[in-house]
């Protein structure tokens, strides 16, 4: 596998149990795709297309039915790669008898950074993400929208090669969006790889470069963005929106 | 496996729980429960003139005070039987008894009755209801997801948990005995060193009903599913344990099909021995002085049913193959 690909999909599968015994249900299938390092990667469909599956492949949260995945260059059974992966999602849930500044310190340690390195890069990431003055506050009293960028902050603790942002934009207010856009472009300008997964179309089409499509957990479509914003027959460029849009009918049809 | 790794996990894990203790209202219900036991011991007293009887081995000649009269008790007193007069008062002298023998036998009373009914029963029960979320929450799969996208060993993570809760029950074990223990010596000057031995085995009893939880944790990731799971094992244990040995020492039971008498063999040596580990409590308290045991021990021990080291080990050995079921568990639970 080349060094400049920092994740690899080959011929990925992966069903779940569906109630009744013997019976599965199909989440991915024969999917094949990689990212390039250093691109800002998005990956689309609509809900229960298989998205968050394939995250968690990546993450080694769950195994692949069949396939192969790469990550930083590694297969996934080898864990130690981990420690240069940052992961964020919607729904967080952290314990809420840690402060910020103790949480961090937490998943730093767990992230196999050295002691000393964690406490200068955890007050570096609470005045970035605005929650300087917080830090020493139990999280029991933080907002969804507090907890969502000690989220941000929590990924990027390791200073990550590879984020995944899965959802990340779910309970931000404005403030956090821009700060979640700032890490992106500065992840991009570091050479770092991004893999975004998003509904909100618009923060896709301004930030990434290529997207991967999944309907029903096949891949469809991947390739640079404007390859699929731009109309095949007519030439003429589309919105993003519209572009799947044309796409899941184009499909269904 | 990379050893460094899973210990520095096991730190941080430990550490996490110890304060998800403190943080809970369980670290504060537990220290209550151990100030009123202590602050019950610390109102418990000896008064008048007990005397020491002589521990030779033997049981030695006494005259207790009530029910004889004035007389008799001078009477026996010049003809060199011991007369206990001495009083035990507790809740600082609200409530006051005669010694049935002399101070020592009164507060060893008191510590057995704590050790084996407060601590033993319904201490490690409580602790188990008490503890039984602290897994569950933190399996949550929006709490997990990023603790376990990172690099370590995912037994590392509930190695660390579980030491974590074990230090913090015996932390509260250590707290009630030693609370108790210390308030009973300094009212009454009875320091029973023995008394002591109940921490270990207080925790010993914890950790190993507690494995059970720690597997019904990783399997449901329900906190009621590991409450009444454990006390209803917990329970099933108790009943199986006090079944086999009451099958062996009564003989109207021997004649029982030998099929039902191995299969009942089989599960007493497979499950946990609560009722063995209060045996080994009763022992090591030297109890025989004060209560008579539920069976004829020495019988069981001569039939070859019941061995206090087998016992505790085949008890750990159980917990051993729960958690390490529970570390395969985890780390085949897909997320």
């Amino acid at each position: 596998m080349s060094s400049t690909v920092a994740v690899e999909f080959d011929d990925v599968s992966k069903s779940y149990p569906a109630g009744w015994p013997g019976r599965r249900l199909a989440a991915l299938t024969n999917v094949s795709f990689a990212i390039e390092s250093g691109e800002v990667f998005a990956l689309l469909g609509p809900n229960r297309a298989g998205k968050t599956t394939l995250v968690k492949i990546l993450l080694s949260l769950c195994q692949p039915g069949a396939g192969r995945v790469a990550r930083l260059g590694q297969p996934i059974t080898d864990r130690t790669t981990l420690a240069r992966v940052g992961y964020m999602h919607e729904n967080q849930a952290f314990p809420r008898y840690w402060n910020a500044a103790q949480l961090l310190e937490f998943y730093g340690a767990l992230s196999l950074m050295p002691a000393r390195e964690i406490h200068n890069r955890s007050n570096q990431l609470l005045r970035f993400v605005g929650l300087a003055d917080r830090g020493e506050e139990p999280i029991a009293r933080f907002s969804k929208g507090m907890i969502q960028r000690l989220a941000l902050a929590q990924a990027l603790i390791n200073d990550p090669e590879l984020l995944v942002l899965d959802e990340p934009t779910e309970g931000l207010d404005l403030i956090g969006r821009r700060l979640l856009f700032e890490v992106i472009q500065e992840q991009r300008r570091r050479g770092r790889t991004v893999l975004l997964v998003s509904h909100v179309l618009g923060e896709v089409e301004q930030h990434c470069d290529r997207a991967a499509v999944l309907l029903n957990g096949r891949l469809v479509h991947v390739g640079p963005l404007n390859t699929l914003t731009q109309d095949a027959k007519t030439g003429t460029a589309r919105s993003l929106e519209q572009a799947l849009l044309d796409l899941y009918e184009r499909l269904a049809a | 496996m990379n050893l460094p790794i899973a210990i520095l996990t096991i730190r941080w894990m430990f550490r996490d729980t110890l304060r998800q203790a403190l943080a809970s209202g369980v670290f504060w219900l537990m220290l209550c429960v151990s100030l009123v036991c202590t602050l019950f011991c610390f109102s418990a007293g000896i008064q008048g003139d007990p005397v020491s009887l002589e521990r030779t081995g033997e049981l030695t000649e006494f005259l207790p005070r009530h029910g004889s009269s004035g007389s008799d008790l001078d009477k026996a007193a010049r003809s060199g039987v011991d007369v206990v007069r001495g009083e035990l008062t507790l809740g600082f002298g609200a409530v006051r008894m005669p010694l049935g023998r002399d101070a020592e036998a009164a507060v060893h009373l008191l510590q057995l009755l704590l050790a084996g009914g407060v601590a033993d029963a319904l201490g490690v029960l409580l602790a188990l209801v008490w503890t039984a979320g602290f897994l569950p929450t933190f399996l949550e799969p929006s709490a997990a997801t990023v603790l376990l996208s990172k690099p370590v060993p995912r037994w590392s993570i509930l190695a660390g948990k579980y030491g974590g809760v074990l230090a913090f029950v015996g932390f509260q074990a250590i707290v009630f005995v030693g609370g108790t223990w210390l308030a009973l010596g300094l009212r009454t000057g009875v320091w029973t060193p023995a008394y002591l031995l109940c921490v270990p085995l207080l925790i010993l009893h914890f950790a190993i009903f507690f494995s059970c939880s720690v597997f019904l944790a990783v399997c449901t990731r329900s906190t009621v599913a590991c409450v009444f799971g454990s006390v209803l094992f917990w329970l099933l244990c108790w009943g199986l344990n006090y079944g086999h040995h009451a099958a062996l020492a009564t003989p109207q039971l021997q004649s029982v099909a030998p099929a039902f008498q191995g299969m009942v063999d089989v599960v007493y040596w497979i499950l946990p021995k609560p009722a063995d580990l209060s045996m080994v409590l009763f022992d090591a308290l030297q109890a025989d002085n004060s209560f008579s045991r539920l069976f004829d021990y020495q019988t069981l021990q001569s039939l070859g049913a019941f061995s206090p080291e087998l016992s505790v080990l085949s008890s750990l050995v159980f917990t051993l193959v729960m958690l390490a079921a529970s570390a395969r568990q985890l780390a085949t639970t897909e997320y």
